[in-house]
């Protein structure tokens, strides 16, 4: 019989200790699951990669689409499209769920650190978003012919990273600020497409060019704009800058909302 | 060393919870000996689960103070709760977990090294070895509350909080479960358990506090309960008979029915 067992079903073993797990492989096991758990779902982890390279095909194949933008915006509005729906329909409601049957609660009274058990979630869903990312150059270089030097693409994938912030921190404050499950699901249909659309039109002055500005300063707009900065690193200017300083005050301020009412149990 | 085995395992202190402008905890006290096992009695909405939460750090009173092996629970919650194990009145792990990687997840976050051996033996120590790959789900009531126990014991914590760990349960699983719970205080272990079951009070518990309306009425062993409201007319105006721990405790908390 193992000590563990022995614990289970016998006497105390005399000098059994109550000392603080380490953090290191707290953190460990926190992850463990989480990516095994993700990768359980795969039929979610398929469809997040499937919707941005659907839509990016979409975006190559039709006349107008093409005229809309630079191909490298059309990739940076396709990457932008999946890092919204991992973060909001991915994490938020895969939060809202678990809170809802009380995986949260359980583990809040282990001696874990409350901060772990969401920063283990939370790199989770950047592991997804990145190998998002990184399907869709794939796709657009092989199919649609758009390739960037190595440079290029590293930066893309730490803008990449930069932007999951700001929309998981978008899904965080949502799934703080809205408490059931069924609610958060509506809610992020309605968050989602404004979210996206806005990303979109701040590349275009099809609705004027006030509409332009702000769209382009939504947290959408400035995630293109620093991602189409990425992929050509030689128009990287005072405007990507600036997204990125919008970037770290969009993640601050959600992050804030979501941390701030955030709620672990249902009662 | 000395200082630690003179140190209850629990004490809680004049605690006060609210839930907006309700109290829900309204100045309980009470203290758990070492290898006791304590039943905190009470109808539906008394104020047991609540209680329970605030001493295992779920729920911020607001006052009063919660003692875990002489560990203040609010200077140092993680120490505190690396004393205490936990079964929840209804437990949640993530669906698509198996049953022994959540024995190893739960091992891990107390600072338990187990291997996928390991997390067998503890899964044959209650019967669940041949589950070890079905999900918390896919197991029956009595499966659920055995696993949720020996994962509250997986760090072998000298305290263990039980909220209503026997509800829902047929007979021969709460029996079962009785059973284990005994064997803790056997091996030293000290035991709070909330229960709404009279017959489960006086089968396991030393001692019983009946709670009504976030405050603690009355607090001895279930004899001594019995004994001591024996002659009361709120519990003699409903006996029938011989005074039993049912009729002192619809006799203090009232006959109406609670949500």
């Amino acid at each position: 019989m193992t000590e563990a067992s022995a614990q289970a079903a016998g006497p105390r073993p005399a000098g059994a200790s109550c000392a603080l797990p380490a953090l290191g492989p707290t953190l460990a096991a926190l992850l463990e699951v989480d990516f095994s758990v993700q990768l359980r779902n795969y039929r979610s982890l398929m469809l997040s990669m499937l919707l941005p390279v659907v839509v990016l095909v979409a975006f190559f194949a039709n006349k107008r689409a093409a005229a809309l933008a630079d191909p490298t915006i059309r990739v940076s509005l396709v990457i932008m499209l999946g890092m919204a729906t991992i973060a909001i329909f991915g994490y938020a409601l895969n939060v809202a769920t678990d809170r809802e049957a009380g995986v949260f609660q359980r583990l809040r009274v282990t001696p874990t650190p409350a901060w772990s058990i969401m920063m283990s979630r939370l790199v989770v869903q950047v592991a997804v978003i990145l190998l998002m990312a990184i399907v869709v150059l794939i796709v657009a270089r092989i199919f649609q012919n758009v390739t960037l030097d190595p440079l290029a693409y590293g930066l893309t994938l730490a803008v990449v990273i930069a932007g999951s912030a700001v929309f998981l921190g978008i899904g965080q404050a949502l799934v703080g600020l809205v408490g059931s499950a069924d609610t958060l699901n509506a809610v992020s249909r309605l968050v989602y497409i404004p979210l996206f659309g806005l990303g979109v039109l701040g590349r275009t002055d099809i609705l004027g060019s006030t509409v332009e500005d702000i769209a382009r300063w939504s947290p959408g707009g400035i995630v293109i704009t620093l991602l189409a900065g990425a992929m050509e690193p030689a128009t990287w200017g005072s405007d990507a800058w600036w997204s990125l300083l919008a970037c770290v005050g969009y993640t601050a301020l959600f992050v804030f909302l979501g941390i701030r009412w955030f709620q672990w149990g249902t009662h | 060393m000395l200082e630690q085995l003179n140190t209850a395992p629990l004490e809680v202190r004049d605690l006060r919870v609210s839930y907006g402008p309700t109290r829900a905890v309204d100045g309980v006290s009470l203290e758990v000996r070492a290898g006791e096992i304590f039943g905190l009695l009470g109808p539906n909405g008394a104020g047991k689960t609540t209680t329970l939460s605030a001493i295992e750090g779920l729920l911020e009173p607001d006052s009063g103070s919660v003692t875990i092996g002489g560990i203040d629970r609010r200077a140092s919650p993680r120490a505190a709760k690396a004393r205490i194990g936990v079964q929840l009145q209804s437990t949640g792990f993530q669906s698509a977990l198996t049953i022994a990687q959540i024995t190893r997840l739960y091992a891990a976050l107390y600072g338990v090294a187990m291997s996928r051996q390991g997390s067998r033996d503890v899964l044959r120590s209650v019967g669940l070895e041949h589950e070890a790959s079905k999900r918390f789900g896919q197991l029956s009531g009595g499966q659920q509350k055995r696993l949720s126990l020996v994962i509250a014991t997986i760090h072998d914590p000298p305290l263990v909080l039980l909220d209503e760990p026997t509800a829902g349960l047929d007979p021969q699983a709460r029996r079962q479960l009785w059973n284990r719970i005994e064997k803790m205080r056997e091996s030293g272990r000290s035991v709070l358990l909330t229960t709404h079951s009279m017959e489960e009070a006086q089968a396991v518990c030393d001692r019983v506090a009946i709670i009504d309306h976030g405050k603690i009425v009355t607090v001895d062993t279930p004899a001594g309960l019995i004994e001591k409201h024996k002659d009361d007319p709120r519990v003699t105006s409903i006996a029938h008979g011989q005074v039993t721990l049912d009729d002192v405790f619809i006799g203090l908390t009232g006959e109406d029915v609670r949500d």
